[in-house]
């Protein structure tokens, strides 16, 4: 047995001395290795003492055993001794490890799996999804599988290839071409290395590989299909075939055709009319402010006429020209003291320049204007004048003004009847009166309401009678020599017995309107109405002139709800007991307006208080107090898709949208009142700051 | 061009209808036959060998119907023609002469 002790000193000497004291021999009786010089710390820290293996050469002169020495080592030596021993050589360690470690497990290397097995331990692999395993080149079920060395085990993983797919797409007016790419690729799928283990987990590593296969040709032979030759863009389908991910490319587009404009008239005088009172910051209203009125000149040009300015034409990618939008010229219309010179329009006579416009219907006339310096009176018996009328005083009892542009009333009116085409507009309160104003433009509303339902009909009847054409027992021989007035008169007789009240009615409604109609139209289709469908004569007519009738009717319907500018408006102060008309707005700025009627073809609004009375707004109205304590009847009234605001609301006063009607039954603040969907009046209060 | 033929019964005249009831049978009816059936109390008119109506046709059958009725003489019209009878419904005859002309 090699006696050999471990010992440890304040330094070397003191180490092997103290080894050869317990080995109770001499130096030359011992080789001498040298594990650990002594260290000096710094202040005793990391101090490391001397360590010495003394190994006894001579075995005789050993008196005493190993156990003897043993018991006699201090704790600390027996622990270095042995933790020393237990300091392995490292490729010995190593050799012993991999038998050991290895026994029982398995592992992968390049694929394939290896195992080693053990007597008492069998490794198992289990599968994820993408892995098959073949054991002795079957396949195994089983998601997880004992693995023993006697056994061939083949792992297999399964590659997946998706193919590039694209489309090209046009749009249905074939300005634009989309490429649209979803690149295919590639992707194989490996087993990874895996250290061993008693148990794995066999799981895939994928690799992806975009394979874009999209033929450049292809494309160009798609679009050749396609009749695509124009606006292709060369480099987006360069990008698009080299893309890796799904996308859509605009690969060719055509060019849309550019909007051109309408032919329009370019007013060379300001025509800005102040809108009658205005409000002072404070609220007050004054009405001595006199309202700017724009004035012409003999000879100076009104305005120019400017042609339509076509659109240019665009093209589809198939090389197909796309027409743009037509533009129309504006049809003028010159009246009263004007000419047209070239394309400017002038000044006959001088006056106030008006401008009217009604679609592309564009109206010129220089109004002329009467001052009348005193009261409207018998002595100055009734006013009617084809220009603005200025009146300086009153209007008294009984008496009439009529005018075909704007009036103005400086003191108040009594019982009287103002009518104008354009605006009114009073400095003094209301009593008992009636004002009309935009008389034409109610009546053109009014006909164009009549004309549209006596066109529709029209248009049944024409059709009636082209089935009645199409029976195979029906002979259309008479047409040509009695015409199809005796068809006419049975179709009237049952079948559109409502048809003529409807034209009486329209035919009424034009003579009594017609001094206010500047249109001749109105009347012209009126007489051909009479002539077709109400004559008792024989007179020859053709289904053409119904048709001819029935375009006409088209015509002057589209034109009445072809909103007017400028539309004519009605300011006042106050009014009572009147009945108030207009096209356009009307405004009450002052106190009250009481048991009157009002009827605006625009909004109405009432700065003051309404009592008693029905006051209806076709765009709205808006009050700020509304109703009486004593309850007469106060009705505020709007069409179904319009707004009713009030800032205050006694109880029983009725409000009407549409064919709803509501009383409120207790006094209410910011009234915001309209229909929802369902038809129901509903109450906004956010909405309802107003005024 | 519509042409007629007679047959006087008991108590009512049938009148049997050939050809086209149209413009040119105005005269045929207005001027022989209202006068003459005009002197029975009942009177049907057979449409069997009525192929074709125009617009003045339906006039005249409206107005001799009206006429005769008006003079308390009772009309039936028979064996109307499917396709005639399209006619005359599509402008609503029936309505118009009442109920129990048409058999």
């Amino acid at each position: 047995m090699v006696q050999s002790i471990i010992t440890k000193g304040k330094d070397i000497i003191a180490a092997i001395t103290a080894g050869l004291d317990l080995l109770e021999t001499t130096k030359e009786q011992v080789n001498i290795e040298v594990i650990q010089h002594e260290v000096r710390g710094f202040l005793g820290i990391g101090a490391r003492k001397a360590v010495v293996k003394l190994t006894k050469v001579n075995n005789t002169t050993t008196s005493s055993t190993f156990d003897d020495l043993m018991n006699d080592l201090n704790v600390e030596d027996i622990f270095k001794a042995e933790s020393l021993e237990g300091t392995p050589n490292p490729s010995l360690q190593k050799g012993l490890n991999e038998t050991n470690e290895l026994t029982g497990k398995v592992w992968v290397r390049d694929g394939k799996i290896f195992c080693k097995s053990s007597p008492d331990y069998y490794p198992t692999v289990s599968l994820s999804s993408g892995v098959t395993l073949y054991k002795n080149s079957k396949l195994v079920n089983e998601k997880t599988v004992i693995i023993s060395e006697l056994d061939f085990y083949e792992i297999k993983v399964e590659d997946s290839e998706q193919k590039t797919t694209w489309k090209l797409s046009m749009d249905e007016r074939q300005l634009k071409v989309h490429l649209y790419i979803n690149p295919g690729y590639k992707i194989t799928r490996t087993v990874p290395d895996m250290d061993p283990a008693h148990h794995l987990e066999l799981y895939t590593i994928e690799e992806k590989q975009v394979q874009n296969t999209i033929d450049y040709l292809e494309v160009m032979q798609k679009l050749e299909r396609l009749r695509v030759s124009q606006g292709i863009k060369q480099t987006v389908i360069l990008e698009a075939l080299a893309v890796s991910e799904e996308g859509t490319f605009e690969i060719a587009s055509g060019k849309e055709p550019s909007e051109g404009k309408n032919g329009w008239v370019e007013s060379k005088i300001d025509l800005n009319i102040k809108e009658g009172l205005k409000e002072r910051e404070d609220g007050s209203v004054d009405f001595r402010e006199i309202k700017t009125i724009p004035k012409v000149e003999r000879g100076q040009v009104i305005a120019i006429l400017h042609p339509p300015i076509p659109g240019e034409i665009g093209q589809t990618v198939t090389n197909i020209p796309i027409p743009p939008k037509t533009t129309n010229p504006v049809i003028i219309k010159t009246d009263h003291g004007t000419a047209l010179v070239e394309d400017k329009i002038v000044a006959m006579e001088s006056g106030r320049p008006y401008i009217e416009k009604r679609g592309k219907l564009v109206r010129i006339k220089i109004v002329k204007r009467l001052t009348h310096p005193g009261n409207v009176d018998l002595i100055s018996g009734n006013l009617d004048f084809i220009g603005d009328i200025d009146i300086q005083g009153e209007v008294e009892s009984n008496m009439s003004v009529t005018a075909e542009g704007d009036i103005f009333v400086q003191k108040i009116i009594t019982n009287a009847s103002i009518t104008s085409l354009g605006a009114i507009i009073s400095y003094g309160n209301i009593f008992g009166s009636e004002l009309s104003a935009g008389k034409n433009n109610m009546l053109v509303t009014e006909l164009g309401h009549l004309v549209g339902i006596i066109h529709n009909e029209v248009d049944k009847i024409v059709t009636v009678i082209k089935q009645l054409e199409q029976s195979p027992a029906f002979k259309s021989s008479d047409f040509s020599r009695g015409g199809i007035q005796p068809l006419i008169r049975i179709l009237l007789e049952r079948k559109f017995k409502n048809f003529p009240p409807k034209v009486k009615k329209y035919i009424d409604a034009v003579r009594t309107g017609e001094k206010f109609l500047a249109d001749d139209i109105w009347r012209l289709v009126g007489v051909s109405l009479s002539q077709i469908f109400l004559s008792v004569n024989n007179e020859v007519t053709s289904i053409e002139r119904i048709l001819e009738l029935s375009k006409k009717m088209k015509e002057i319907h589209l034109l009445s709800q072809t909103a007017i500018e400028p539309d004519s408006y009605i300011t006042i102060p106050s009014a009572l007991n009147s009945r108030l008309y207009c096209s356009g707005n009307i405004l009450i700025l002052g106190k009250s307006c009481v048991n009157s009627k009002v009827h605006a073809g625009g909004m109405l609004k009432i700065n003051g208080i309404l009592r008693g009375g029905e006051v209806y707004g076709r765009l709205g109205v808006e009050i700020n107090e509304a109703g009486a304590e004593s309850g007469t009847a106060t009705i505020i009234a709007v069409p179904n898709d319009q707004k009713i605001r009030l800032k205050k609301v006694m109880e029983g006063t009725s409000i009407k949208i549409g064919n709803v009607k509501y009383t409120f039954s207790e006094t209410r603040t910011n009234v915001c009142a309209h229909l929802d969907e369902y038809d129901r009046i509903v109450f906004n209060s956010k909405e309802s700051r107003m005024l | 061009m519509i042409e007629y033929s007679l047959i006087p019964l008991e108590n009512h005249l049938v009148v049997n209808l050939y050809g086209d009831l149209d413009i040119d049978s105005t005269e045929v009816i207005e001027e022989e036959l209202l006068p003459f059936v005009s002197n029975y109390k009942k009177v049907h008119f057979k449409f069997e060998e009525v192929p074709f109506v125009d617009s003045s046709g339906m006039g005249l059958l409206l107005n001799l119907v009206q006429t005769l009725s008006e003079k308390g003489i009772k009309v039936k019209i028979l064996g109307i023609r499917e396709e005639i009878m399209e006619v005359f419904e599509l402008l609503q005859l029936p309505e118009i002469l009442g109920d129990g002309i048409f058999v």
